[in-house]
């Protein structure tokens, strides 16, 4: 499910089926890196959003955790956590990382819930078939992640 | 001068008539398109959009076949993908199933649970659907998949809309 009304609406009410948050992870860079962070935003937000229309009825979407790539990563690492406290209190059993800042492989362990980590391709020579089929070959791989992880626990 | 000049009941007059011209309007204009609506739907219900998928190609093995169309939302257009799961039943008359789980949505798969490899399975909470898209009682899906309506041009399979069939 998507983080708009709607969906939010059908997530109230199947609260039970719906236990895993996906939230991705946006550095927001200016000056130099500005092209870089914009192509990576844009890659994972097509991505996501792939991946949320896999997992509808599982998956809640959530809006991106967004941060400045010049900010000390220790306030960036308190954030985070104040938001995976939230989501765990809120009755979700599982959460998913989605990013393509290198950084967060390095700090996997600090986090409460499960990195995915994908390497930014860039979206804008492509024409929407040749993306289309990217992500969904991108897509398939993430999935066996998530089937595993509930595999588990169901 | 004082012919052109507009009297004080003068401009109120004309104020409220452009005021209440406006309102008029602007209750009107729903009205009519309450009106026309309807038919606007039903032609796009009537949509088929081209795949590239070729009839001729297709077998009894359900396949997925993606297709694209525009869709507004509010001022903004987007592209959306969709896919059908699509084959031949066994009198040759094409089926072509929506890939959306009618329990909560997730996209079901075919085959792809191990122990029980000629079903479309749903990921999220294992839910069953035989190949003829009936849910599989016990499973947490209540409605068989919908079905997408279709036709063939040109050697090319078209599809139109999804729609919900009765409950099994
Ligand atoms: S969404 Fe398919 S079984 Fe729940």
């Amino acid at each position: 499910m998507k983080w708009i009304s709607q969906d939010v609406e059908t997530y109230l009410t199947a609260k039970e089926y719906v236990d895993t948050a996906v939230v991705p992870l946006y550095p927001v860079s200016l000056g130099e890196g500005m092209k870089q962070s914009a192509a990576a935003v844009e890659f994972i937000t097509l991505l996501t959003a792939y991946l949320e229309k896999q997992f509808t009825g599982r998956i809640l979407l959530f809006p991106p955790f967004t941060y400045l790539d010049s900010e000390q990563w220790d306030n960036i690492l308190s954030d985070i956590h104040k938001w995976e406290d939230s989501i765990v209190a809120s009755g979700f059993k599982h959460i998913f990382y989605v990013t393509s800042d290198l950084e967060w492989r390095s700090r996997e362990d600090e986090l409460n819930g499960t990195l995915i980590w994908l390497p930014s391709i860039p979206l804008e020579h492509m024409n929407d078939s040749q993306k289309l089929t990217m992500i969904d070959s991108q897509v398939k791989q993430i999935i066996t992640i998530f089937t595993q992880k509930w595999h588990k626990n169901d | 001068m004082s012919k052109d000049r507009v009297s004080r009941r003068q401009f109120l007059s004309y104020t409220l008539t452009g005021v209440g011209g406006f309102m008029a309007a602007g209750i009107l204009m729903p009205m009519v398109r309450f009106a026309v609506d309807p038919v606007l739907k039903a032609e796009a219900a009537g949509e088929f959009v081209a795949t590239k998928q070729k009839v001729a190609d297709l077998t009894n093995e359900p396949v997925r076949v993606d297709f694209t169309y525009k869709q507004k939302d509010a001022w903004y257009e987007s592209d959306v993908t969709e896919s059908a799961w699509v084959y031949k039943d066994d009198a040759g008359k094409i089926i072509a199933l929506s890939p959306v789980c009618k329990h909560l949505g997730c996209t079901v798969n075919w085959g792809s649970d191990k122990a029980h490899p000629d079903q479309f399975f749903c990921p999220c909470h294992y839910g069953r659907y035989t190949k003829d898209g009936t849910n599989v009682p016990g499973t947490p899906p209540l409605a068989p998949l919908d079905v997408y309506p279709f036709k063939e041009k040109d050697g090319y399979l078209y599809l139109g809309k999804a729609k919900p069939r009765k409950e099994a």
